[in-house]
Parts: structure tokens; sequence; C-alpha cells
């Protein structure tokens, strides 16, 4: 049954090195074939290591790597209609612990009728082993295995081999292993990577469409676009994918898989999709998972997630009684009772109907904040609760509205004919339209708030119909509306409450202090978002409130004509409080593009810039990119944003400038012409300036695919 | 009910498409386009003829009224030979026929290509490994093959006494070729068989079937 063939030794010879060594390396198979076809080996399987050593409680990724026979191929994690993906069982010496692999993207390998997914010529799947921590320098460590694959051309071969590789134990971070540094940086090139793009699918009997948030892609640049599944059944992998590329981004349509469930949970997979650069052609593996979009046609079959509708609801409303606890929400909710505790006694005032004009306030802006959200996401965009704080100008205006409430709060501004607050005007206000708005204020006062129970029902009602959707958001609305509703209905519990006295105001001058650290924690927000510029504006737009709110004040007791010349510059600066927001929004465009977490903050791009920062002795690295170009966007992710660059950048002085191509800027365009590029990415490095006239030392050019290890060695060489 | 109405609009779907597929392979997207996959659990089991290998004509209209069990296969396929040279192939066959199951091999390997046999090769298969099928069909041209969309070999279908196709997919859930993977494994054929005894839905209708490419023309 089991032939052992003279190839083994073969296969042990060329391998023996340093540092690997390679028993039982070349496969054996378990069912020789009974066609009596000659048997060759047809994988040649072996373990590679990314460093040449192990660091003590350090991880380290290891290589599988397959040289598959021309004309045969092994197979994917889903392998499609047939075939079977390689597996490994690990006898790792004591304390050491393997990860799951690491599949590199597949390729179509059409069958007959059947469509496949799998490699040929040569893969590396990775691994990441963990050493323990008790490991000496010095000593060598044995990893050991058995892999186990199928190998098919026409006909199919189960094959299985052993694997194993020593490695010296080092201390400190083991040096790069030269003799596959390539093997390993390749593979993890063709490891999809997080998708820079939102997915999400929606589903007939018939077909799914899978759509892609790439706005803004350059169609003419994309040769090709295959979605693979992760899971079999969820589409028919042998039909054909009709791909468009749009204003809407990347749509894949194809015929449904076998499985009818599989349409009600979200779908996983790898887009490969292979853009035109001026280099040729290259691929890109982005991982997705796109969730269901929201369609009430199949509300009632649609699958239970984690929660049930009745659980969602009940944590909806608990966490929206929660939000009245929040600072944000708070004083405009202990307004309203405060109003409540000076009305009480009164017949005429009706309290009731204030509660539930109040009600109506929440539920109303409540229902505005979930459609938006709920037809935003339609639209393809992935957001979630507070959303609107992704954007600085929201975030700006936010800041504006409590500001000018905890102002009020503290009595800076005076409305109507009484020593009172802007709340406190409108709690009472005769109209109910004054606890209309109240309930309105409410709700935006709580959006920047997450209360506990808060996050899994609206995670919830993110993944349902909008009809679903809606009925969560609006229970959450009604929790918080509860509590008021409550104290106004029942007279008896307001009367609960203390007399009114000068107490009330002492404790709305307190009140103002939340709102002030709600303000303070908004304009971080804004820092965050919009760097030192936004940060400045929005500034000097709580400055223009403050001293309009004073104007505003000031002039109360003047004649008419006065009075009306200060009401009108107060509302002039408001309008220019307002308008520095524009600011905020256009400080955001060149922010938003350096990373708020793990990256290198990045400058624009400008010529003069580069020859300015050189002067003072500084190396430059310039990425030339644009917001459609593919390339561009995974080199950030897999490269640009880890933190190994980071600390290189960091160790070397190096200055980041980004040269933005999304609008074709000409001046990009000629220095994109002098490198004999016509389009993104180009990555260059310039060194310091050297002193004396002939200054110039060339850019070095990095490649258009880039990894992490290929900046950090550019940046080495400075 | 509206499982059913649901892939009822799927078949119709699915049939329409690779009647167009042909047409609109365009834009670089190459694939045979046959029509392909027309079976569908919970529809009517396609109604096909084929030659056994005593020669006569085999219609699964035939046996309309028992449960027929339709297995593709090829003997060199090493899944296949898992289940053959373990026993729980021909295992599987003593139950259900003993019980008055029809089971109907098939062998849709083209001439030449790997698990083609002729007619008395498939006989000396049969009575070599001890197997018990209700007849062996030939299938060299694919055409049962391709209208039941089988693309391996082990490919496992139950049709019901009504005519309608309730299961699909592979014989079991470990997806290896390994031998010692028969012994726990759990049988989908078999449940689907005590659902359908027991008047229940077969619970798991529709699974991946592993194994060899089916070796068609």
């Amino acid at each position: 049954m089991v032939e052992r063939r003279p190839v083994r030794i073969l296969a042990a010879v060329l391998l023996a090195g340093t540092l690997v060594t390679a028993a039982d390396a070349a496969p054996r198979t378990k069912d020789d074939l009974a066609s009596g076809k000659p048997s060759a080996p047809r994988v040649r399987v072996d373990l590679i290591s990314e460093r040449a050593g192990i660091e003590a409680g350090a991880a380290f990724w290891v290589g599988l790597r397959q040289r598959i026979a021309p004309g045969w191929h092994t197979y994917w994690l889903n392998p499609g209609d047939s075939g079977e993906p390689m597996t490994v069982e690990w006898a790792l010496p004591a304390g050491f612990q393997a990860g799951d692999i690491v599949w590199p993207h597949p390729e179509r390998i059409p069958v007959g009728p059947a469509m496949t997914f799998g490699y040929s010529d040569e893969v590396v799947l990775l691994t990441r082993i963990t050493a323990p921590a008790g490991i000496e320098p010095g000593t060598r460590v044995t990893l050991r295995g058995r892999a186990a694959w199928l190998v098919c051309a026409k006909i199919c071969i189960p094959e299985e081999a052993g694997l194993q590789l020593t490695l010296p134990v080092v201390s400190g971070t083991p040096p790069a292993n030269p003799r596959e540094a390539t093997a390993m940086a390749e593979a993890r090139r063709a490891v999809p990577a997080a998708s820079p793009w939102p997915a999400s699918f929606s589903a007939t009997p018939e077909t799914v469409t899978l759509t892609v948030a790439a706005a803004g892609l350059a169609a003419d640049q994309v040769a090709d676009v295959y979605f693979y599944p992760s899971q079999w059944g969820v589409i028919d992998v042998a039909a054909p994918q009709a791909v468009t590329i749009g204003a809407r981004g990347i749509t894949v349509r194809v015929a449904r898989g076998a499985l009818a469930a599989a349409a009600e949970m979200p779908i996983d997979g790898v887009l490969v999709i292979k853009e035109r650069l001026d280099q040729g052609i290259v691929s890109h593996a982005i991982a997705l998972r796109a969730t269901r979009e929201g369609t009430p046609a199949t509300a009632a079959s649609s699958a239970p997630p984690r929660v049930s509708l009745l659980e969602a609801l009940g944590l909806a409303l608990a966490g929206g009684l929660v939000l009245n606890l929040m600072p944000c929400v708070l004083p405009v909710l202990s307004l309203k009772a405060l109003s409540l505790v000076s009305h009480a006694g009164v017949p005429a005032a009706r309290p009731w109907r204030h509660g539930l004009a109040y009600a109506a306030g929440v539920l109303a802006s409540f229902a505005v904040v979930a459609g938006a959200l709920i037809s935003v996401r339609a639209g393809g965009a992935q957001i979630g609760w507070g959303f609107q704080l992704q954007s600085p100008v929201f975030v700006t205006l936010l800041a504006y509205v409590f500001f000018g409430l905890a102002l009020s709060l503290s009595g800076a501004i005076l409305m109507g004919g009484r020593l009172t607050g802007l709340g406190q005007t409108l709690a009472s206000r005769p109209g109910y339209a004054g606890s209309f708005f109240t309930g309105a204020l409410a709700t935006v006062a709580a959006t920047p708030c997450t209360a506990p129970f808060m996050g899994v029902a609206v995670g919830f009602a993110l993944t349902q119909p909008a009809t679903t959707a809606m009925l969560v958001f609006e229970t959450l609305g009604f929790g918080l509306a509860l509590p008021y509703l409550l104290l106004a209905v029942m007279p008896a519990w307001s009367r609960a409450l203390p007399k009114p006295g000068p107490w009330m105001e002492r404790l709305q001058q307190l009140l103002a202090f939340p709102l002030y650290a709600s303000v303070a924690w908004l304009v971080w927000v804004v820092s965050q978002q919009a760097g030192p510029r936004g940060v400045a504006a929005v500034l000097s737009g709580l400055v223009l409130i403050a001293f309009a709110a004073w104007l505003h004040r000031v002039t109360r007791g003047a004649s008419g004509s006065w009075r009306w010349a200060a009401t009108t510059a107060a509302a002039l600066i408001v309008v220019v409080a307002i308008a520095l927001g524009q600011v905020v929004a256009t400080s955001s465009s060149s922010a938003r593009s350096s990373p708020a977490a793990g990256g290198v903050p990045s400058e624009p791009f400008s010529p003069k810039r580069v020859a300015e920062l050189r002067a003072q002795g500084k190396p430059v690295f310039v990425n030339f990119t644009a917001a459609w170009c593919i390339t561009c966007l995974v080199n950030e992710r897999v490269a640009l944003r880890s933190s190994a660059v980071a600390e290189a950048f960091a160790r070397k002085g190096v200055v980041y400038l980004k040269a933005d191509w999304t609008k074709r800027d000409p001046e990009i365009a000629r220095v994109l012409g002098s490198f004999g590029r016509s389009g993104v990415p180009l990555y260059l490095v310039y060194p310091p300036a050297l002193p004396g006239p002939s200054a110039a030392a060339e850019p070095s050019v990095l490649p258009q695919l880039l990894s992490e290890g290929m900046i950090i060695e550019a940046i080495e060489k400075i | 009910m509206s499982h059913q109405s649901l892939t009822r609009r799927r078949f119709i779907a699915r049939t329409g498409l690779g009647a167009i597929a042909s047409g609109v392979v365009a834009g670089g997207l190459t694939r045979p386009s046959v029509s392909w996959a027309a079976a569908a659990v919970g529809q009517p089991a396609p109604a096909f003829t084929a030659t056994a290998t005593a020669g006569s004509s085999v219609s699964l209209a035939d046996y309309r009224g028992k449960l027929v069990i339709l297995e593709w296969t090829n003997h060199e396929c090493p899944y296949v030979r898992k289940h053959y040279e373990t026993g729980n192939m021909q295992a599987l066959q003593k139950e259900t026929t003993g019980q008055g199951v029809v089971w109907l091999t098939i062998i849709s390997s083209a001439p030449n290509e790997q698990g083609y046999v002729t007619p008395g090769q498939a006989d000396e298969l049969t009575a070599n490994r001890k197997a018990v099928p209700t007849a062996v069909l030939l299938d060299p041209k694919g055409t049962v093959g391709r209208l039941y969309g089988a693309t391996n070999t082990p490919h496992m279908y139950l049709v019901d006494k009504a005519g309608m196709l309730v299961y699909a997919g592979a014989i079991d859930d470990r997806p290896t070729s390994r031998k010692a993977d028969v012994q726990g494994a759990n049988n989908y054929v078999r449940a689907a068989l005590h659902a359908v005894a027991a008047g229940q839905p077969v619970k798991t209708p529709v699974t991946r079937a592993y194994g060899c490419t089916v070796k068609y023309s």
C-alpha cells in the first residue's frame, strides 16, 4: 500500500540546511493509484520560519510551504465544490502553542461543471506559534507536526508528510531568516487584509448581491473582481459572478448556494481585486464580512442572533432608563423635574400633558436619528449609534449646544423676564411645544452618551429589518422618556419632591458642570478628528458664544434700538461661531488621512515642504495616494499603519508626507511624471539634504506593493 | 410551506440562469455553461433513464412509491475507497435495501477517465466488494450526473416515495479520506432515511458533498 520513494532522500538532502532539517519531507500517499499511473511526488511540504531563532515568551510565524507539481492543485479553506484543505496536527514541545492556519487567497480552479478554490505551483500557509517564557537562550527547539492534504489534477490523491524544523533559542528579537524572507513576505502579501470598506449583501430567493462600499474607485483600473466565500453553500460557486463598479462601490451578483439558511447570516469571504497599475496588474485580497441589508420581506424568517427581539426590547428600555443618569442627559432631565416642583400644587398646569409632549419629543427625535441611521446603512455605510460623532462638524455644533445650555444653567444667558436659564424657560413655558422641544433636546444631549445595555440592543437593531430596528430605537427613546413621564403623570410622585426654594437655583448652577465637562470631552473628540486647527476653531467658537451671551445680557435693560442692535450682533456672532465649524470640516480632510490609531501622522505634500524638511536635516517619506486606488489603501492597511513602521519613523525622525491625488492635482501629477509614473501609488524616501551645493541625493523609490519590512529596510538605510 | 415555494422559485431561476449563462459569460468571467444543478432538495427529483450493467433500462419513475438512494461513485477515488474498504457503504446498502429501499449506484466517469468501467467490470467490482445495490447505472456521458449536479464521488441523494428529492450531499460529516473517520461519523443518509420513515422533515437536507470530482467528459 504505502510506497516509500527515493525522492524523499533527495528532498531531505536538498532541504538539510542550518535551519531546516527536513525529515520525511516528501509525502507519501495513503492510497497509491490503482490506475497504475506513475506516482511521482505531487506536493513537497516543508516548514519554514520567518525568523532565524525563537525568543522566549514571544510569538513567531512559520510557513507550511507546499511545492506543487505542475498541473496539480491543493485546496483553500473552502475548497469549493470538491477537494479538502490541508490539516496539520502539531506535536510541539511543552508550552508551545500553534494558532490556526492563516490562508493566502486562493485561485479559481474550474473542474468540468464544478468550481474549486485552491493553489498551484507554490504556496505558503502561515501559522503563528507562541513560545513559552521558560526556554533558555542557547538551546535548540524542534517543532514537529504532521500535515495531511488532498492534491488533485483530474484525479485526486490524499497525501501526508511529517514536518520538522529546528531553531535556536535566542535572547532578544531574533534576526530575520534571509533564506525564507521572500517566501514568507509573499505569503503575507497573499493573506487577505482587513477590508478598508464596509460590506453588505442583499438576497433574493435566486441571487445574492454583495456590495462593497468602495465608493469612487476607478473602474477602468480594475481588471478583475472575484468573491471567494469562506463557507460552502452560501453562493453557487460554479455560477458566474456579475461584477459592477459604480458610485456605490463594487457589487457582485451571483446565484445563491444550496444552503437556504446561509443568506440569513453574515457572509464571510475574500474579495480578490486585480488592479491595473503602471507596472502591470496586481492582486489584492480583502477579507470581507458582509452583513445583510434590511429587507422587510424576510422579517418573519430572519434567523435569531444572540438575543431575541423581546430581549433586545427589554435591554433597550433598560438602556433608555439608564441614559437619564448619564452626565450629558441628567442636567436636562433635572430641569424638567424642577419645573414640576415649581408647578406642584397648581391645578391648571396639567403636568401630565407636558409629560406626554416631552415623551413625544423624545420619540420623534429618536425616530429621526434612527431613520437616518437605517437609511444610511441601507446605502452600505457601516455606521452605528453615535455615527453623527464621526462628523467633526456635528461634534463642534454639539459642543456649542452643550456650552450654550451650560451657560444658561450658570445664569450667564438670560431669557424671558425672569432670572432663569434657558432650560427652565422652556420647561416653564406654558405651551406644550416647550416640553416637546425639551424632549428633542434630551435626545440630542443623549447622542454622545451610551448607557449599559444599550450596546446589545442597538447592535441587534442594526442587524434587523428597518421596522424592527425602528421598534428597538423607539423603545430606547421610551426608556429615556419614561422617568419624567411617570413623574408628570403621577402628581403624587412629584409631590414627594422637595418644596421649591433657593436650593433649586443652586442645583441648577451645579448641573452646569456636567455639561461643561461634556464640552471638554467633545473638544477632545474634535482634536482627534481635526487636529490642532480644529481645536482652535471650536475653542474660538465657544469664546464667541460666551461673548454673544454676555452682549445679550448686558443690553437687556437698554432701550429698544440698542437692544435690537445687540441682539442682532449676538446672533451674528453665533453665526460666525457656527461658520467656524467649517474650518473644523476642512481641517479634518487633511487630518483624517492620518489614522487616529496606531498610524504615523502625516502632513500634506508639496515639493517645497520636502525641500524645507530636508534642509532641516530630516528624512522624508512621501506617500502618493488616492481614495480610489485600491493598492494604495491596501498598502496603508497592510504596511504603513503598522506599529513597527511607526517606530522606525520615530527612530529616524522621518516626516511622513501624503500626496493625495484623489482630485488629480496637477502639481502632484508633475511629480509623478518626473518618476515616470502616470498614476498612484508611488512611495519615495528622501534622505536629509547634505550640506553643500550638490545637496540633493536622489530619493529611493519603493515598490508599488509595500510590506512592513520594505519600508523599515528603506528607512534604516537613511 | 414557505420553504417549498422559495426553492421552487429558485429552481426556476436556476434553470433560467443556466440558459442565460451561455450568453452572458462575457466580461472575462469564463465558465463552462451547462444546464447545471437542476435538482433541488424540496423539489421533484428530475426524471431520468439510464442503462444498468445488465443492459436493461432503468427509470427513476419505475420506483415511484419507494424510497430511492442515488450514489455517485468512482472506485478509484480515495474517498470512495474509504467507504468501501471499511465496508461502510456495503453495510448501508444491506441495511436499506433490506428495508425495501432502492439503491442505484451511478458511474458518470467518461471513457478514459478515472473510474470508468464497462458493464462487466462494474459487475465484477460489485461482486468483489460484496456490494448490494439494486442496480449499477452507467452514465458515461454524464447526463444524469449533470442533471443532479453531482460534483463528487461519493455524492448521495435520497428521493422519497412521492418522488421528491429530500437529501443531497455528503455521506457523512467527516470530509476526509481517512478510513479511521468512518467510526463515529454521523451518516447523513441514514439520518435522512430515519426522518422520512418517521414522517418528519429531514433535519440536514443539504450538505457539502466531499470526495473526488466526478470525472465528466
